[in-house]
């Protein structure tokens, strides 16, 4: 901490902020975060507001991306239900806000809508962590509650389904939801364009922020130690359901929010949202940019997004296999996520100097094109002689 | 997370004392644990005595490990009592039982392995202590790894790995400790390390349970020993006894020899 | 549409229609027990492959759907294209599948045993891959190839898929035989209680995950082709046997045939019960809300249920 050498009221933040369980610790690193920082904020003037709204979509999914993170990344809670907990506020964020009308129904349905997605995260998440529900089932049942409202929502065609004046409207979903706007009539201030990507770059920074202090905190050494053995936490004295519940409510919580913050961006919401394919598009920003890394997270949400956006228009058919191969290939080659990788390297060319990294780089490049014509040999091979894989495992 | 537990838990009387003067710290009832139709615990009456070091010896699936497991609370009997320090802890999930004061070792070294030694010290610590850094420090020094302290855990040796983890469990400040098996593995200089760490907290006043095959280490460290037997007590007493005993030759002691 | 199954093929509705009637004449609610019987062949089919690779391997494999969806397309194209008999193509599905499974194996799953959630999310990515790729390929949907057997007499309902339920019973018992009584199953069986001693006692067990993760993937080929006559032909519909055969993974518990069919016959009737009743959302709902309960309360599933009623009935006689 000492070597950011700031003022000493800036040390006690600072200690909060860094810590072994975020990987940007480093004066440089903060220093490169401010210039980020800086072009983001920028970013409006450089491209005009139309682009900055249409952009301010990516800041919303780093926030789903963020909870996703703390409770896969951090705790090793896999969850497809990311987005329904994003759903499920959306969906009632549009239920209220048209309900009440003006801009006093928006102010009061974002705490509703924020409060309903944390309730369900809660539900579920009591049921599953205090039902002994672990690992590979969590996942499985997330993803099953994700696909069963999605079911639900697609049958909502009829005029039966309606909550007050609000129909739900199937696989139309709800149009018309009013841009973000907060306030009681005469006092308001609505928020498209430039002020939208303002406000929602400043809530993700707060989250970011705030989730660097929480995994820096005793209570993300709780995460990280139940993530890597959860009965050993619970051997000293860690009431391990708790935490886990506590967090995944947390997460549903950051995942409402940014359903909020979607439903006012496109004006709609519909059940594409509780698709297998949405559910999966979380899990491959926070993969992509590495896992255990809350910036990581949002830095691979930036990135996929911009590749599905540029896919979209040129080639919209690949855009899945896209995002499939990006999947496969990252848990492959890199497991733990480009960010961790990008740390790697600036480090081994911290200690060893340039020259050195581009030899160890090829080496390593070497060894994995190796690896990888071996195992298509195998393939070719023999089908008698499995047991060669092992000698080039070793 | 720190929260202690209903205050008037401890204040029951304890139960079920033995004929020893010191007051029963840990004792079970008539404990029996079935897997479907084998009996790994059956109709077990057992109890330590505070500040007593007991060891747990018996042939492989005795029932020494369930044994265990069943006072840590990792698995719930299928009859039978446990108390421990006049708590009943039929109703305590693990997690309730570690703050009642009991600490555990496992069998093979249970480590955060991606954390350093430091890091994996602080789990623990940062529930039980204000001041953490004395603690890390005098830790560090009595499982004599203040050199790896920045070392992840998953590049010690098997002997460190045993050594940390049983660190990790003593920083809880347990009035009673299990291990499970504490030198499986371990080279004869390692084997007298341990022995002699847990002979240092032992004079200091920690009631262990300690389940191990090694009866050379047994003898070095054991005041009373109790033999399980396809999950029953067996004999029961002072380790130079047990060793003449008969019984005790023929089913256990002769296997190994 | 019954070519290859011959006249028998055509006589086998009238069979179970008389059959049927007789069952009916006697009190036996009839059109109820059927819904069942559909509800526990679509449930125990959608869920088998899917068990079997989770059951022996530990690895959920989350491209099931598009694995199903797989054999489903090689039986249709064989029929539409290669104008094969029904039977035949049902086989080709399977037996396709069966080998794409095992090249997925060798080439990625082998790499990720031991990292459970991994494995996970790369079968993921591939189902994503699988669905998309074969809708670039052959266009949003196939011609359906048309449901043999027509409806059994007397009742709306289709004679296939009374049949299918036989399929879903003759299938579970072969796969019972196969892990319990071959020298397969029980090396298969070895390697996966204990690798290590398993390969000491010179079992490849390479070759052993290998075979099983094929047998799993073969087992929902199977499942697509034997749906393929009687559903949509589209590149996601593997979809519409997700949540089944994941609340099958999951209320069923540790020991995979037994659990699957005893989950197969509970899911199947209170889908039944509720789908009829409410419809799809209701019953997909219910199915949920079993799973979540059935876990709640009993830690091992309804296999764990089964062992400890056997072990009480043990102990009173």
């Amino acid at each position: 901490m000492t070597e950011l050498s700031l003022p000493s009221r800036f040390d006690g933040i600072a200690e909060k902020l860094n810590g072994p369980n975020t990987l940007g610790n480093s004066r440089a690193f903060w220093i490169a975060f401010a210039v980020g920082m800086f072009v983001m904020v920028a970013y409006p003037f450089a491209r005009g507001s139309y682009a900055a709204g249409q952009t301010s979509l990516f800041l919303v999914y780093g926030l789903l991306a963020l909870s996703l993170s703390l409770i896969w990344g951090y705790t090793g809670i896999l969850s497809f239900g990311q987005v329904a907990f994003f759903g499920i506020a959306g969906y009632t964020y549009a239920i209220v806000s048209l309900n009440l009308g003006g801009v006093f129904g928006q102010t009061v349905a974002l705490p509703i809508a924020i409060a309903v997605s944390t309730l369900s995260a809660f539900v579920l998440g009591y049921f599953m962590f205090y039902g002994g529900v672990q690992n590979v089932y969590v996942a499985i049942l997330t993803l099953v509650v994700t696909l069963v409202l999605e079911t639900f929502m697609a049958q909502t065609a009829g005029s039966e389904w309606a909550v007050g004046s609000v129909k739900l409207g199937g696989f139309n979903g709800i149009p018309g939801i009013r841009n973000f706007a907060l306030g009681v009539e005469g006092a308001s201030i609505s928020l498209s364009g430039s002020g939208f990507y303002w406000f929602v770059l400043a809530l993700l920074l707060g989250a970011y922020l705030g989730g660097r202090a929480l995994v820096n905190s005793k209570y993300g050494y709780a995460l990280v130690a139940i993530r890597e053995d959860a009965e050993r936490t619970a051997m000293f004295g860690y009431n391990v359901k708790r935490v886990k519940l506590a967090i995944f409510t947390f997460s549903g919580a950051l995942a409402g929010l940014s359903g909020v913050l979607y439903s006012t961006w496109g004006n709609y919401m519909d059940p594409s949202v509780f698709t297998i394919t949405f559910a999966t598009i979380p899990i491959v920003w926070v993969t992509l940019g590495g896992r255990e890394s809350l910036l990581g997270a949002i830095v691979g949400t930036i990135i996929i997004e911009r590749l599905r956006l540029w896919f979209s228009v040129n080639a919209s058919e690949f855009a899945i296999v896209f995002v499939g191969v990006i999947l496969m290939t990252v848990v492959l080659v890199l497991p733990r996520g480009i960010l961790p990788g990008i740390r790697q390297i600036y480090l081994f060319l911290n200690e060893n100097g340039p020259r050195a990294a581009v030899d160890h780089g090829q080496t390593v490049i070497k060894a994995r094109i190796r690896e990888a014509l071996q195992t298509v040999g195998i393939d070719a091979s023999d089908p008698d002689t499995p047991s060669s894989s092992e000698v080039v495992r070793e | 997370m720190s929260t202690p537990q209903d205050p008037n838990v401890r204040e029951q009387p304890a139960v079920a004392a033995t004929g020893s003067n010191r007051e029963t710290i840990l004792s079970t009832k008539g404990l029996t644990k079935k897997f479907g139709g084998l009996t790994a615990v059956d109709n077990v009456d057992f109890s330590v005595d505070e500040g007593e070091l007991r060891c747990l010896i018996g042939p492989n699936g005795a029932g020494k490990s369930t044994l265990l497991e069943l006072i840590t609370g990792q698995l719930t009997p299928t009859d039978g009592e446990i108390y421990f320090d006049g708590t009943d802890l039929g109703e305590l999930e693990p997690h309730e039982r570690m703050d009642a004061g009991i600490s555990v070792k496992f069998q093979s070294p249970h480590i955060y392995e991606s954390l350093t030694v430091e890091q994996n010290l602080h789990v623990p610590l940062q529930r039980t202590s204000r001041d953490i850094e004395p603690v890390m420090e005098r830790t560090l020094d009595r499982i004599a790894l203040t050199e790896k302290a920045d070392e992840p855990a998953s590049d010690l040796s098997h002997g460190e790995k045993q050594r940390l983890e049983i660190g990790m469990a003593i920083t809880l400040d347990p009035k009673f400790m299990i291990l499970d098996e504490p030198v499986a593995g371990m080279s004869i200089d390692e084997t007298g390390d341990i022995a002699d760490l847990i002979q240092s907290l032992h004079d200091d006043g920690m009631t262990f349970l300690v389940v191990e095959h090694d009866m050379e280490f047994v003898r070095k460290i054991s005041e009373r020993v109790t033999v399980l037997s396809q999950g029953s007590i067996l004999e029961q007493g002072p380790i130079e006894e047990i060793e003449n005993d008969e019984q005790v030759r023929r089913i256990y002691l002769g296997e190994n020899a | 549409m019954t070519s290859g199954f011959g006249a028998t093929g055509a006589l086998t509705p009238l069979i179970i229609g008389d059959f049927l009637g007789f069952l009916d004449s006697i009190g036996v609610p009839v059109v109820q027990l059927l819904q069942i019987a559909d509800n526990f062949a679509f449930i125990t089919l959608a869920a088998i492959g899917l068990t079997v690779i989770f059951g022996m391997m530990g690895v959920i494999n989350l491209a099931h759907g598009e694995f199903i969806m797989m054999g489903a397309y090689i039986t249709t194209l064989s029929v539409n294209v290669a104008s094969l008999p029904l039977p035949v193509a049902m086989l080709l599905g399977a037996l396709g599948t069966a080998a794409f499974g095992a090249v997925i194996e060798r080439t990625i799953v082998r790499r990720l045993y031991g990292r459970l959630l991994d494995s996970m999310i790369v079968t993921f990515g591939l189902g994503l891959i699988l669905t998309q790729g074969t809708r670039i390929i052959f266009g949003n949907t196939l011609q359906s190839i048309g449901t043999p057997f027509g409806e059994v007499p007397g009742y709306t309902y289709s004679g296939y898929r009374v049949l299918l339920m036989f399929v879903a019973i003759a299938v579970l018992s072969a796969a019972y035989l196969v892990f319990t009584r071959t020298e397969f199953g029980i090396r298969a069986r070895a390697t996966i209680q204990d690798a290590e001693t398993a390969r000491a006692m010179g079992v490849d067990t390479d070759r052993m995950y290998t075979t099983t993760f094929a047998i799993g993937s073969g087992l929902a080929g199977l499942t697509g082709a034997l749906y393929a006559p009687s559903a949509t032909i589209v590149p996601g519909m593997g979809q519409a046997f997700l949540v089944e055969s994941f609340v099958t993974v999951v209320t069923g518990g540790s020991t995979v045939l037994l659990g699957t069919t005893l989950a197969g016959g509970v899911l199947g009737t209170i889908d039944a019960i509720f789908s009829n009743l409410y419809g799809n959302f209701f019953g997909q709902l219910a199915l949920l809300l079993t799973a979540i309960i059935v876990i709640r309360l009993l830690p091992d599933g309804l296999t764990g249920l089964a062992y400890r009623i056997r072990d009480k009935l043990g102990e009173r006689q």
